[in-house]
């Protein structure tokens, strides 16, 4: 294969067939693959009247073009599907081996369908697509199903749901590699529900570039940005991500104890710069990437493994009022382990301590009890007492005990770790975020902090809309190719495109790469609105509209987000009600979905 | 005239360092007599060659790319950049190169 495989997989697990279709090739230019491919295939597949916990939903699978070429972090790949905790488009992707030894097999997307009777798994290897009895597996863990499976990094890889999973968690995360996450929106869930515990793959293919020249200088010119930016060379090998913990809280921007402050007195025991001094085994890399951003970690019970992340770390920190590092690094862990997605379920926590802090539940649970964590955990992944309600997310959870506006969510996806009020760039990039409340999708602490490319005024409002627009194109570029983010900190898109050409022989231009991006987002924008949401829902919790920042840097800062929200708009060619207009979708190749769009 | 009349109180600014500039200067937290941001950064650097080779490029003229430094939580260069003055009445972060999130 050169770029594209030209093949998917797909599979129904009602009646076990298993057939292989040819990849849309005028689609995968259109879409690239990944993300684009994944949102691109859910349209065709997943309309508004499947229930995304029921055998009608489908898991997508999805890889892109540069996948397994050995390019600078080539290893990532997608899940899309429809989230069973925000009822959008779901689009998650993750690091590691799988996503490159899944192509290695062959196709370039798997897609899932129906629902097993009992547990099953799918193997994919040399001897064939196999689906293989799975019932002793449910129950385990994600450590235990990963080893049981034979995890061996580079020739078998292995993707499962934990307990979780299997309860359909709605903030249930899927594993692959043990310790990596395609985490968000509750894909875990969806897994769940259709009774597939795994998916093992072994490959042998190889996906040479067809301009074996080209992208052999691709490789080398990238090696040099990676190597001469201090970003990617110095700051995340010897620190991992979690060393912005402390300039987000320095400009008054971390979100702290469910989002009632936004400056934490115990940022710097859970930063980067903490975990490198205390907890720190090595930090390692993912498959392909000179990066080595992850975190080995070890407290002094004992216990290793990858994290926390600055996300994680955040979520079991400041969001619940905890600066006790091996309290936060056991409760990632354990999420690991069991399959939930740490920032959700650190968010949905620090909401749960505030209900029950304001006497919404009848419970000893305040802010700063880090010996609560792991049997909140524990009692989320299998629906215990009070975990029953973690279990649901933050937003269902709010408001099933009368108080909805003590959830910090956007579409029900608890938030990350910026406080809008401090980053009103990053207010919009919530808002308007096609899966719910979502950083990567546009994050705009570069150009609002680390002054990436350059500095922008993070409390200003006006002109954002055009910047967070480009952003969110990008972003959805690198997650349909797939790239990294981080290598992006170092390359640029239009290098991109040159190694899309040299592996595909095909010609792209930054401009193609660009346009794409916008079909995607534009693309996942149709798929919610023909979902029923509506303007109404680019919104943020009302205590970040309302509320002023009581002290800090940000002080009497709320959310200024109507004004970026019109601005957003026009600057998309949406009309007033966020709907894209049709001139718009016939220049972005999308005129298959303006009857639908306008329905 | 009693005698503490004759002293001034000084009060030093708090100077908060992040990353490996904690490595390179021993310490996360120097003290600082003001000035502008520029004065308070050679200061600190005059006697640490580690410290200013990580801050400075040739010297003490050019920031190296990516530091950024923070007043009282607020960027330096939406203010007057190196220039601007700062007082003991103010807190200093200086960050290294950093990315994540």
């Amino acid at each position: 294969m050169q770029g594209w495989a030209g093949k998917i997989l797909d599979i129904d697990l009602s009646d076990n067939s298993i057939e292989t279709v040819p990849l849309d090739m005028e689609m995968a230019r259109q879409f690239l693959g990944g993300r684009g491919l994944g949102a691109r295939l859910l349209w065709d597949l997943v309309g508004p009247e499947v229930e995304p916990l029921s055998p009608e939903n489908v898991l997508i699978f999805s890889t892109g073009p540069i996948t397994a070429s050995s390019s600078q972090t080539s290893n990532r790949f997608n899940v899309s599907t429809k989230s069973p905790l925000t009822d959008t488009i779901l689009h998650s992707n993750s690091g590691g081996w799988w996503g490159m030894q899944f192509k290695r097999t062959g196709y370039d997307a798997l897609i899932v369908r129906g629902k097993a009777e009992t547990p099953v798994m799918i193997e994919i290897t040399a001897d064939g697509v196999q689906i293989k009895d799975a019932q002793h597996l449910w129950g385990k863990s994600v450590f235990e199903t990963t080893e049981a499976l034979g995890q061996d990094r580079n020739k078998r890889n292995v993707m499962c749901i934990g307990p979780a999973g299997e309860n359909m968690v709605r903030i249930a995360a899927i594993m692959n590699d043990k310790e990596r996450a395609l985490a968000r929106g509750g894909g875990g869930a969806v897994m769940g529900s259709k009774n597939l515990k795994a998916i093992v793959v072994e490959g042998s293919e190889k996906n040479r570039p067809e301009d074996q020249d080209q992208f052999k200088f691709m490789l080398y010119e990238t090696r040099k940005l990676l190597k001469a930016s201090p970003l990617t060379s110095q700051a995340l090998p010897e620190f991992g991500t979690a060393v912005v913990m402390n300039v987000v809280n320095e400009i008054g921007a971390l979100p702290t104890r469910n989002f009632q402050q936004s400056q934490f007195e115990g940022a710097d025991k859970i930063s980067g710069e903490a975990i490198t001094d205390e907890i720190l085994v090595k930090n390692q890399a993912c498959w392909a990437c000179p990066i080595t951003c992850t975190r080995i970690s070890k407290t002094s019970s004992g216990k290793e493994g990858e994290g926390p992340e600055f996300e994680s770390a955040w979520a079991f920190g400041a969001q619940c009022g905890i600066d006790n590092l091996e309290a936060i690094t056991e409760a990632n862990f354990l999420c690991n382990d069991l399959g939930i997605d740490t920032i959700s379920m650190g968010n949905t926590i620090g909401c749960a301590m505030e209900l029950s802090e304001c006497g919404y539940i009848e419970s000893d649970l305040g802010f700063g009890q880090a010996d609560k964590l792991l049997g909140l955990i524990h009692d989320t992944a299998y629906r215990q007492g009070i975990g029953d309600d973690l279990a649901e997310g933050s937003y269902r959870m709010a408001e099933k005990y009368n108080a909805p506006e003590l959830s910090m969510t956007v579409k029900k996806l608890e938030m990350p770790a910026y406080d809008p009020r401090g980053m009103q760039g990053q207010g919009l990039v919530y808002a308007t975020s096609n899966r719910g409340a979502c950083h990567e999708t546009g994050n705009m602490l570069g150009p609002e902090v680390l002054a990436l490319p350059r500095l922008i005024d993070r409390f200003a409002t006006q002109g954002k809309a055009g910047i967070v627009s480009v952003h969110q194109d990008s972003a959805a570029v690198i997650d349909s190719l797939v790239f990294c983010k981080f290598a992006n900190m170092a390359v640029s898109v239009e290098f991109f495109a040159r190694t899309l050409s040299a592996v595909t022989g095909e010609t792209f231009t930054e401009e193609d790469l660009m346009q794409a991006g916008e079909r995607i987002w534009t693309l996942e924008r149709l798929y919610n609105l023909r979902e029923g949401f509506t303007r109404e829902d680019d919104t943020l919790p009302e205590r970040l509209l309302n509320n002023p920042v009581q002290e800090g840097p940000s002080e009497g800062f709320t959310a200024n987000l109507a004004p970026m929200i019109k601005e957003y708009y026009a600057f998309r060619a949406w009309d007033e009600n966020g709907i894209p207009r049709p001139h718009k979708l016939r220049e972005l190749g999308l005129d298959f979905a303006i009857e639908e769009a306008y329905d | 005239m009693h005698a503490s009349e004759n002293f001034r109180l000084i009060k030093f600014m708090k100077i908060k360092l992040f990353g490996g500039l904690r490595q390179k200067a021993g310490t996360a937290e120097l003290n600082g007599s003001g000035g502008t941001v520029r004065e308070v950064l050679q200061e600190i650097s005059a006697e640490n060659d580690g410290l200013s080779e990580a801050l400075f490029v040739d010297g003490a003229e050019d920031l190296r790319p990516h530091i950024r430094i923070m007043v009282n939580g607020i960027d330096s260069e939406l203010m007057a950049g190196l220039e601007t003055a700062v007082s003991g009445d103010d807190q200093l972060a200086i960050f290294p190169p950093i990315a994540g999130g």
